[in-house]
């Protein structure tokens, strides 16, 4: 008889959470007293950590990976995640009932990180880097990869500069953040993977990609394990205090919240 | 054959699989697996994760570098354990070293009283900071040997001291040397009690293994994390995973109930 009765109490609280209907989300303001989900150690985990401020530690839940993330999204865990544009915008197109809010928390640069005093390397990347916006490089290493398709591009097809001479160029990345970098097979494609590919041929070295988790980069790089990491990093502050950072090469990147497209109501 | 050993040996492990396979009917059942469209759903994203552009591969690689860093920890885990194990047997039966022995035991708790992970972080990055050159899978069989060590040792001591002391005795009263006495009759009674145990310990390497995609290594589990970071979809890859190693594991559980009749019979 008790048994039963605590059953049914059970039962009736599961109910009462359930039919707690929440109102859909319409503004990023609301998230501050939302569950969030974020990428360990990306802009994304400081931007919601920002939002959710003293709440932070018992709403925000962070991720090695970005599938993980929207995984428990679309399970109800989260209420969002917080997260690159274009990353979220290919989640989009592959994977069903997802929404992004259409107001953006904030728009970053992203720029590759060397280790603190590394400043020879640096300067010959900057360099390079202005030599590939000048002559249309970028730009077309870009437009290779924004139509949302590339399918067609082959890790084959990208030159490591292999037996080159000056020796190895160690690059550090995560390669789940298409279209900046994604493993294909043994191989690695994306915009960073072509940029380093360019900069390893002028610097006249062989390119050698360490596919790391996001949050051990910053070690990888600060500890010489890697010469340098690019993997669409933002370029803080904060960061700047444990590494130096090249010229810019992506400017205004939004970072986004993703949301269930059946819990989203935008403003009109 | 011995009818009793195939009753033990056949029965229950058919039993635990009848019971994991009717685990996960069930569970394709509730999620309304079993209706045309899901079906063919289910085959559109099997030949995305797995078929398409030979996306297989990258779990086949990825089942090499875990059977290879699995097997190569497991050669350091055993001579490590073995010396160790012999070191503090030793010790005990009355041999003269001290500081050998005070060096084991540190060996042995602090390699056990520290996470797997911690220690293959710190071998990466810490210790072989500077190594670049050098192939990250054979970190992780240093990091995994030298840890498996720990635990191997205690199994070994184990199996030296459930030894018969007379045994030892009779040996030293024949005129043999301590040394002699521990290799040629000692050691070989020990081996074959721990040889299951030691499976055991492999099996368990086996899937400790798949923390190494942290330190840049595609081993199995990284594999389906990198076909979910190219695909987006997030159970597929982790369920075949999961299959993979579950195959792998009943296998060689099944080899050592082979083994351990085979040894159990020689003894009678």
């Amino acid at each position: 008889m008790r048994k039963l009765a605590v059953c049914l109490l059970v039962l009736a609280v599961l109910a009462g959470v359930c039919s707690a209907e929440e109102g859909k989300l319409k503004t990023v303001a609301q998230l501050k007293t939302e569950r969030l989900a974020a990428q360990r150690g990306t802009v994304g985990q400081f931007l919601a950590e920002d939002l959710l401020g003293d709440k932070k530690g018992s709403l925000l839940t962070t991720f090695e990976k970005y599938v993980d993330a929207i995984a428990a999204l679309r399970q109800g865990k989260v209420r969002a995640v917080v997260m690159d544009e274009m990353p979220a915008k290919r989640f989009l197109n592959e994977v069903e009932g997802l929404a992004i809010m259409s107001e953006a928390l904030s728009e970053e640069n992203y720029a590759i990180g060397f280790r603190k005093g590394n400043t020879e390397l640096v300067g010959k990347v900057n360099e390079i880097l202005a030599e590939m916006k000048a002559n249309g490089t970028l730009d077309a290493i870009f437009a290779k990869y924004l139509n949302g398709d590339y399918s067609s591009v082959k890790p084959e097809d990208i030159d490591f500069n292999k037996g080159a001479k000056g020796g190895k160029l160690y690059v550090g990345t995560e390669a789940g953040f298409a279209p900046y970098e994604l493993r294909v097979g043994s191989g690695f494609i994306g915009i960073d993977v072509e940029m380093c590919a360019y900069i390893a041929k002028k610097l006249d070295r062989e390119l050698v990609i360490e596919n790391m988790n996001f949050d051990a980069l910053p070690m990888a790089v600060s500890t010489n394990k890697v010469d340098m990491i690019c993997a669409g990093i933002t370029v803080t502050d904060e960061r700047r205090e444990n590494m130096d950072f090249s010229e810019n090469y992506v400017v205004g990147a939004k970072q986004v919240a993703v949301v269930r497209a059946d819990d989203y109501e935008p403003e009109k | 054959m011995n009818p009793k050993s195939k009753r033990y040996g056949a029965g229950r492990g058919d039993v635990l699989l009848w019971l994991v396979g009717a685990c996960l009917l069930y569970l394709l059942w509730e999620s309304g697996f079993f209706t045309a469209a899901a079906w063919q759903d289910f085959n559109r994203r099997f030949y995305q994760n797995f078929v398409k552009d030979d996306r297989y591969m990258m779990l086949v690689d990825g089942l090499k570098a875990t059977i290879f860093m699995t097997s190569g920890a497991t050669v350091i885990g055993v001579a490590v354990g073995l010396i160790l194990s012999v070191i503090r047997v030793a010790y005990k039966g009355g041999v003269p070293i001290p500081l050998l022995n005070k060096f084991a035991e540190t060996y042995i708790s602090v390699l056990r009283g520290t996470p797997a992970m911690v220690q293959l972080l710190i071998w990466n990055f810490t210790i072989f900071a500077s190594a670049r050159d050098l192939n990250t899978q054979y970190i992780a069989i240093l990091a995994f040997g030298l840890n498996s060590g720990a635990y191997v040792a205690e199994i070994f001591r184990g199996g030296i001291e459930s030894i018969d002391p007379g045994q030892m005795e009779a040996a030293r009263s024949l005129g043999l040397s301590y040394g002699t006495s521990m290799r040629r009759v000692i050691l070989p009674q020990a081996l074959r009690n721990v040889i299951p145990m030691l499976f055991n310990e492999f099996i368990a390497l086996l899937k400790e293994t798949s923390i190494a995609g942290y330190i840049g290594i595609d081993d199995l589990t990284r594999a389906g994390q990198n076909i979910q970071a190219l695909t987006l979809e997030h159970s597929q890859p982790l369920i075949m995973v999961a299959i993979i190693y579950l195959v792998i594991v009943l296998f060689l559980t099944r080899l050592v109930r082979k083994l351990e009749e085979w040894l159990s019979r020689g003894r009678r």
